[in-house]
């Protein structure tokens, strides 16, 4: 997947990096490498006083480093600057003073239904997935919800989601091939990255496109590869392909 | 009282078919040493609480020792993969997977501590888990007439909390993430600490403000040096990545029996430590 020196785990860290603003208030969870890596990154560049909170509640960890199978570990408060854990950060997004949350997914559909609960019936599925840990409260609750999926295709951006776990009040998804947005209701084809093309997003999304005009994603800049390099020697944000 | 036991005893005081909250998240500082004897004793039809879950819960529905799993999120994370165990019991219809989104799993035990009999959950509004779970119900807010969703409160019957440091009366410290440990201990029935290492009162004094769980609460204590283990515990170890990726590739009983038989030794050596004494 190597073109230009980038790869695609490096674009869709990159461009969410760029989502994120100087002195938002950012939460991530648990198997969760990729936006911990893109929260360092936008930390380390345009947005030095942005407010990394995660689970064992580190605030602030001035590395990330060591947070190799999990992104839920102690190391993430052994550098942090102060404790303020997932409980806090729970209530914190109930007051509407969370700016943006990240969260997973297995299927979604063109009207923003996310599903990360079951396939099949919920009482007797046909499979029980892990679950949508805390989407379903974060999702209606942080100003702005992203979120990301290393899948794109057919089975993963589906016309109806088998469950949904929770729906309404997303902001962006970013899938290996491109970026949506959800407005007025409805999933928008934002960009396309440009390792990926129109066609190849088309035929791996399972409802129709709904695009203004066709954008492509910024490939990263030398900038932002150097600085991925120092803040993620290990490549933790890969670790999903 | 003397409040230390032997993990054999500790565990027996879990009754089959009690709801069994455990400390920790995913990997970390899971009370994994107390998981694998409820294994061993065969307990039946436990209702399991956590938020966000792994092996703990994995192991025990793999040794069909679960009725249902209460939690926001039950997986390894990214580089072991998925709960296998505890996905077929549920997708058999063995075990009723209830999920919760995190959150509510801490309003429900929240509600337990205050002995209430639910609490109002802000955020979760829209989608199939109102619909589809019996705990949640969506109300009209008495005040404001707005529509307002609550949580049907989770008492525990016991909660098991692996902790660094504790005293023989139960004064027990954690380092490093506490996870959601404080408040289970508050909400339960009752509480069992596994400790790392068990400390003179005299030297716990010294940090009473540090003391997470006062001792008052805690029903038993067991010594159990790497008693989290293969999960992580801050200060002391790292993730056993062998023991975790054995795990996950057992599929049958006999082999996790193996597994269990092959922790019998590290499990029981704080009691021959305590003997000793």
């Amino acid at each position: 997947m190597r073109t230009e020196g980038y790869r695609v785990s490096d674009i869709m860290t990159c461009c969410i990096s760029n989502m994120l603003q100087d002195n938002e208030t950012v939460f991530h969870g648990v198997s969760s490498h990729l936006p911990m890596v893109a929260m360092k990154l936008a930390k380390s560049m345009h947005a030095p006083d942005l407010v990394h909170l995660n689970i064992p509640g580190g605030v602030n960890p001035s590395s990330i480093k060591h947070a190799s199978y999990s992104s839920a570990g102690a190391d993430l408060l052994g550098t942090a600057e102060a404790y303020f854990p997932l409980e806090e950060v729970f209530d914190l997004s109930m007051r509407g003073k969370l700016d943006v949350a990240f969260l997973g997914g297995i299927q979604f559909d063109l009207n923003g239904n996310v599903n990360a609960s079951v396939i099949g019936d919920y009482h007797k599925p046909k499979v029980r997935l892990p679950g949508g840990a805390g989407s379903a409260v974060l999702i209606p609750t942080a100003k702005k919800a992203i979120i990301w999926r290393v899948k794109h295709d057919k089975r993963t951006f589906v016309e109806k989601v088998d469950f949904t776990t929770t729906r309404g009040n997303l902001w962006k998804i970013v899938t290996p091939l491109c970026i949506f947005e959800y407005r007025k209701g409805k999933l928008h084809l934002e960009s396309i990255h440009p390792t990926s093309s129109l066609e190849e997003v088309r035929d791996n999304t399972g409802f129709d496109l709904i695009y203004d005009e066709i954008k492509y994603t910024a490939s990263p800049t030398n900038h932002e590869l150097a600085m991925l390099k120092k803040i993620d020697p290990y490549d933790f944000r890969s670790i999903e392909f | 009282m003397k409040k230390v036991k032997s993990l054999k005893d500790a565990v027996n005081l879990i009754n089959d078919g009690d709801t069994i909250s455990f400390g920790g998240n995913v990997l970390h500082r899971a009370p994994m040493a107390a998981v694998r004897e409820i294994a061993r004793q065969n307990k039946k039809s436990l209702k399991l609480v956590k938020t966000a879950g792994a092996q703990d819960i994995d192991l025990l529905c793999a040794m069909d020792c679960v009725e249902s799993v209460d939690a926001g999120f039950v997986s390894y994370e990214t580089k072991y993969g998925l709960a296998n165990h505890y996905r077929q019991g549920v997708q058999s219809g063995k075990i009723k997977g209830n999920e919760h989104a995190c959150y509510t799993v801490i309003c429900a035990l929240r509600g337990a501590s205050m002995n209430v009999p639910f609490m109002p959950v802000k955020g979760l509004n829209a989608g199939d888990l109102l619909v589809k779970n019996d705990y949640f119900v969506v109300v009209e807010d008495p005040f404001s007439g707005e529509p307002i969703t609550l949580v049907k409160s989770i008492v525990p019957d016991v909660a098991i909390i692996h902790v660094q440091e504790c005293d023989e009366n139960g004064n027990a410290i954690i380092y490093g993430p506490k996870f959601e440990d404080i408040l289970l201990s508050r909400a339960a029935n009752k509480v069992i600490i596994t400790t790392e290492q068990i400390v003179p009162v005299s030297r716990i004094k010294l940090n009473a403000e540090r003391i997470d769980i006062p001792g008052f609460l805690v029903h038993s204590i067991v010594h159990v040096p790497n008693g989290a283990a293969p999960a992580s515990c801050y200060k002391k170890y790292e993730v056993d990545d062998k023991s975790v990726a054995a795990f996950i590739k057992m599929s049958s009983k006999d082999e996790i029996r193996a597994y269990l038989k092959a922790y019998e030794t590290k499990d029981y050596l704080g009691e021959r430590m305590g003997r000793r004494l």
